[in-house]
């Protein structure tokens, strides 16, 4: 074997374990021993403090960008914390004071005369859910013990089949935890929140309808919705009680935006019954365009 | 000695002064402070065995964070992402680690 016979170099992760230390101390040290000129001790305390001014300057200043990044991601989280509670509160203000305001108007209209057409839009406006209600029905409470993480069992379309089966058993209104249902309503979900009317409703889940206790109680029974629920007692493990109550007081609902839809002028005089299905809106070909629609046909006979 | 005095002298005018970092440097602070904290060891480790030179320490500690800077920026750029700035964690870690054992068997004798 000749000693010409090449090195391996040596290997990476080795060197890397073992020489920690910068090769370049150890050759300074090797041409200060061979008697080279080295720099005076003055400039190398020059160049030792300039070399630590700059590592604490920069270890500070790593240190208070890390902890102002911190107070910022803190402060941005409180302050979008304070302004949806703002926003909640405002809500529920300008919801009280819409509520506040119909009732004003509902009086002013009574004092005018509660006769006639006035009747007539009372009667409207019960039936559109504008007004809070009160009256017997039943309580049903849902319960889904695993919603909270995410592997509810209940999905929008099991509440969707038992609220409509409420309808069809005679419930005269609904409200979904003190959301009321009304015509436009709809029951939906976004990832394991339920959404009544864009609103999230939080488990356990209140329905309250009013009706005639009895027969509502009775035709609910044999609905599927209430099938379903009762399966899923068995299956799931979900709490479903239905009581009768003598009474429920449900709220109002906010009032449809009507940005689309406009009166016809009417010649032929205010009807004096609202009929379902009279309904005669003239699409204008584009799509969700403006429909005129008679002004009584917004609401059914109930 | 002047080292630590330059040293609390730095601390002192960055903790003090708490300059703001442009949006630009922030991938870059982390990989600084590592190599930063590497020249200091390493340093410290070269005084303990009577090898230590000044200028070797500066120049070492700032074409390190040059050098590692450039290795992030073109993982940056070449899509290769964050990864690059972790072989970088991780090479420099391994010498930060090195250098404090020395220091310690040196201390302690253990």
């Amino acid at each position: 074997m000749s000693d010409r016979a090449p090195v391996p170099p040596p290997p990476l992760l080795e060197t890397l374990m073992r020489d920690t230390l910068d090769p370049g101390y150890q050759r300074a040290a090797q041409r200060r021993s061979a008697g080279e000129p080295t720099p005076s001790p003055r400039a190398s305390r020059n160049w030792l403090a300039a070399g630590t001014l700059v590592v604490g300057l920069l270890l500070a200043v790593a240190f208070t960008t890390t902890r102002a990044g911190h107070a910022d991601a803190n402060q941005v989280r409180a302050a979008l914390l304070a302004d949806v509670s703002r926003a909640q509160a405002q809500e529920a203000a300008l919801v009280a004071s819409v509520t506040a305001l119909d009732d004003e108007v509902r009086l002013a209209q009574s004092a005018a005369g509660g006769s006639g057409p006035l009747a007539q839009l009372a009667v409207l406006e019960d039936l559109a859910a504008l007004t809070a209600v009160t009256g017997p029905g039943l309580r049903i409470t849902l319960n889904d013990p695993n919603a909270a993480t995410g592997n509810g069992a209940v999905l929008d379309r099991d509440l969707q089949l038992l609220v409509n089966g409420l309808w069809s058993a005679g419930a005269e209104a609904v409200a979904i935890s003190d959301v009321r249902l009304r015509v436009t309503s709809a029951i939906r979900q976004a990832g394991g929140a339920i959404l009544v009317d864009n609103r999230p409703v939080a488990w356990p889940i209140v329905i309250q309808a009013i009706g005639d206790p009895r027969s509502v109680h009775q035709r609910f029974i044999s609905t599927p919705g209430f099938g379903r629920f009762s399966s899923f007692v068995q299956l799931y493990d979900i709490g479903f009680e239905v009581l009768v109550v003598d009474s429920v007081t449900l709220p109002a609902a906010a009032a449809v935006d009507a940005r689309y839809l406009e009166t016809t002028s009417s010649t032929s005089g205010p009807a004096t019954t609202p009929e379902a299905g009279t309904a005669t809106a003239t699409g204008t070909g584009a799509g969700i365009g403006t429909a005129a629609v008679t002004e009584t046909t917004a609401a059914t006979t109930g | 000695m002047y080292a630590v005095i330059a040293l609390a002298v730095g601390l002192a005018i960055g903790l003090l002064t708490s300059p703001t970092v442009p949006d630009w440097l922030g991938p870059y602070l982390p990989i600084a402070v590592v190599a930063a904290l590497d020249a200091v060891l390493g340093g410290l480790r070269a005084k303990l065995t009577n090898v230590f030179d000044a200028k070797v320490f500066v120049v070492s500690f700032i074409a390190n964070v040059l050098v590692a800077a450039l290795i992030v920026f073109l993982g940056d750029q070449l899509g290769v992402g964050s990864e690059l700035s972790t072989a970088v964690v991780v090479v420099l870690g391994i010498r930060i680690f090195g250098n404090a054992a020395a220091i310690r068997r040196h201390f302690f004798n253990a």
